[in-house]
């Protein structure tokens, strides 16, 4: 029926049908119900481009048209959508890599725009949420705000937060969407007396149920740096090749006598695309009075060409200024293997930070990113404190 | 939309499947077994193209005909299994991180290194087959059911096999019942996916069209949540364990209590060919 409507609408407006140029409110029908988000298509003397759109927050997509199918790039993840073309709608799939079989997400677009809905107050604000798995339970936060697009927020879990969710807000019940290519997340909820009863939807069928109440200011998550471990004994050794192929070390001139940061991420990890601009933001604040910083890539082929190129895409994107090199692969094992002097390494990204002794002093796992807020502005003051810190120990190189 | 929030350790009354006619299911179905019967002809670690798949232990040679597992012009390479990586090691000292659960391509043949309940598992894949991907039965929508997961009195878990021949610990996420024929009471398991946070509820059956028809060892089907805390369970998406397909995969041991005593033609059929040998307990 919605269809139908925006079918008429769309050629009231006179859109052209044969072009999937403009907006168009797009959603993945996850066997619990629809996860809705934006996708805007463009054209430009380069071709077509776009974004999926949580909200505010976009991911830049690629797109190539033949006859009436619409293959939609999601390159920075390495997942498509592919759809065709009929009138004024878009009908076809998601998709990315399985060991069992395809994974694969029905989408479906129609053109036009999800409409903004605001929360009421009683949603908004901060809440301590406990995940039911079969096996127990497992402390979450959520963060509701209303921003430009209507109700926005964040989940935030031990490790870090979910990225931005965006969503519908009807009476009392809610669903929220984040979509950027990789991660499949809608958080559907209800609000009935002072607690909040829904499910959390990963993926085309995982469904966790959750309650949640309003947060009491007592600690619900464990903090990151509890997390992960380090050996604190001896200087930090990492030994790898950059994007060209030429070895970066700690031993070299460039870390000697600095604080560095060392930035464990990964071009297809979400969280990542939030933390690496505040770094970089940091490094221009700090670099003069003697902090480093060095970015460790771990990335999903093992193939030094192919994974050169998706970090160099990364570099070009946050235009970082301090060295990257490929250090490996995205599995958390293996990405331990290579740096041993860091116990239960199993967060990315990763935030190392070494004293000018070159010794680890901090291992934050995870990053809160802007979506979450209060928490976001404590954690990028909380850094800056700690590089501050160690910028004022003295300049002597004890190896 | 919302479903009704449910503490998953509060015993619900056993409700009966209801038979409901879902025909609008089928083009999904449809759907599905085409891009299934894709990712089979095309993806590099298609079952179709298994040629191996064993136990890591501490290490394992590829390539020449004394290797542990013989590749044809493959030069001789050595798989390392260290405590937290996997090492591949060519000629000299070239080495290669190889990470778990991704394609790794080497001369001609993919690795898959995925962790199991016992240890990595390796499976090779060459880069063509011979073997046909499979068919199915006409969709029967008196095969579709939707109805409740009734939870377990106590949590517990299992080492089973999964449809791709990794033994992994699942937890027992409770029984549903269908009718066909009779009421049967399936045992449903949570089988851990691709990321923390998915899973996939499955029920590996076996029913009396077996070794008529359908695969001898049994079928998996899994449970799609539709809400309200109920669940459809679609014979019509029934799938057969790779081992159906290539004798390189372990068959599942068929789960405690899972027969239905009549025949389920829906689904996956088997015609032979990938089966070399039809199995029995052959694990565990």
């Amino acid at each position: 029926m919605m269809f139908v409507a925006l079918v008429v609408t769309g050629a009231l407006l006179g859109l052209n049908s044969r072009s999937p140029v403009g907006s168009w409110r797009a959603a993945l029908d996850l066997a619990g119900g629809p996860l809705n988000f934006h996708l805007e298509i463009d054209s430009s003397s380069a071709g077509l481009g776009g974004k999926i759109c949580n909200g505010a927050q976009c991911q830049p997509v690629v797109v190539n048209v033949e006859g009436d199918s619409v293959v939609i790039d999601i390159a920075d993840f390495a997942a498509t959508m592919t759809a065709t073309l009929r009138g004024d709608s878009l009908t076809g799939a998601y998709r990315n890599v399985g060991s069992r079989g395809p994974r694969v997400i029905p989408f479906r677009a129609a053109r036009g725009r999800w409409p903004s809905t605001p929360a009421g107050k009683a949603l908004l604000g901060r809440w301590d949420a406990t995940y039911y798995l079969d096996w127990g339970t497992s402390p979450r936060v959520f963060e509701f705000r209303n921003g430009p697009s209507g109700l926005e927020g964040t989940i935030i879990s031990n490790t870090g937060d979910y990225g931005h969710f965006s969503g519908l807000v009807t009476a009392d019940s809610f669903a929220m969407a984040h979509f950027d290519g990789s991660f499949v997340y809608l958080l559907t909820g209800r609000l009935k007396g002072d607690t909040l009863r829904g499910l959390f939807h990963a993926g085309l069928r995982t469904q966790t149920p959750w309650k949640a109440v309003r947060s009491t200011g007592r600690r619900h998550l464990k903090s990151p740096a509890e997390i992960t471990q380090a050996d604190t004994n001896a200087p930090f050794r990492f030994d790898f090749r950059d994007l060209d192929g030429q070895r970066v070390t700690s031993e070299d001139p460039r870390f000697k006598g600095k604080v560095v940061l060392v930035d464990i991420f990964g071009s297809w990890c979400p969280t990542c695309h939030e933390a690496t601009p505040e770094l970089v933001r940091l490094y221009h604040r700090y670099r003069n009075r003697g902090l480093e910083m060095v970015g460790l890539a771990y990335e999903v082929t093992g193939d030094r060409a192919i994974d050169a190129r998706q970090v160099r895409r990364y570099r070009e994107k946050f235009r970082i200024p301090f060295p990257t090199l490929l250090a490996g692969t995205n599995d958390t094992e293996a990405a331990a293997a290579t740096l041993p002097q860091l116990h239960g390494f199993t967060s990315f990204p990763t935030t190392v930070f070494l004293g000018r002794d070159g010794r680890v002093r901090r291992v934050h796992a995870g990053f809160y990113g802007p979506a979450t807020g209060a928490q976001h502005t404590r954690l990028i003051r909380d850094f800056e404190r700690e590089i501050e810190k160690l910028l004022q120990e003295p300049q002597t190189t004890q190896q | 939309m919302l479903s009704r929030f449910r503490h998953p350790t509060i015993v619900t009354a056993l409700y009966y499947l209801a038979a409901a006619p879902l025909s609008a299911q089928a083009p999904d179905v449809a759907r599905e077994r085409a891009a299934y019967i894709a990712w089979l002809e095309t993806a590099p670690n298609s079952p179709l193209k298994a040629l191996a798949q064993q136990p890591l232990g501490s290490g394992l040679t590829l390539g020449p005909e004394d290797a542990d597992i013989p590749l044809l012009g493959l030069p001789k390479h050595r798989l390392i299994a260290k405590e937290n990586s996997v090492i591949l090691q060519g000629l000299g000292d070239d080495t290669q991180v190889v990470r778990r659960e991704r394609p790794f391509r080497i001369s001609g043949y993919t690795l898959y290194v995925t962790a199991s309940a016992r240890g990595k598992m390796v499976t090779v894949f060459g880069n063509s087959t011979r073997k046909r991907p499979p068919g199915y039965y006409e969709y029967d929508s008196s095969l579709v059911f939707t109805g409740r997961l009734v939870p377990p009195t106590q949590r517990s878990s299992s080492r089973v096999l999964t449809s791709d021949g990794i033994e992994t610990q699942a937890i027992e996420a409770g029984t549903i019942v269908a009718s066909i024929g009779t009421p049967v009471k399936l045992r449903v398991l949570r089988i851990p996916g691709a990321s923390g946070e998915e899973s996939e509820l499955e029920i590996f059956f076996q029913d009396e069209s077996n070794g008529e028809g359908t695969y001898p060892a049994g079928r998996f089907v899994n449970l799609t949540p539709v809400g309200r805390g109920e669940y459809r369970l679609d014979f019509n998406r029934a799938r057969n364990p790779f081992c159906a397909y290539n004798s390189v995969y372990p068959c599942p041991v068929p789960w405690r209590g899972n027969l239905i005593r009549a025949p389920v033609r829906a689904g996956e059929r088997y015609r032979g060919g990938g089966l070399d040998v039809v199995p029995t307990s052959k694990t565990r």
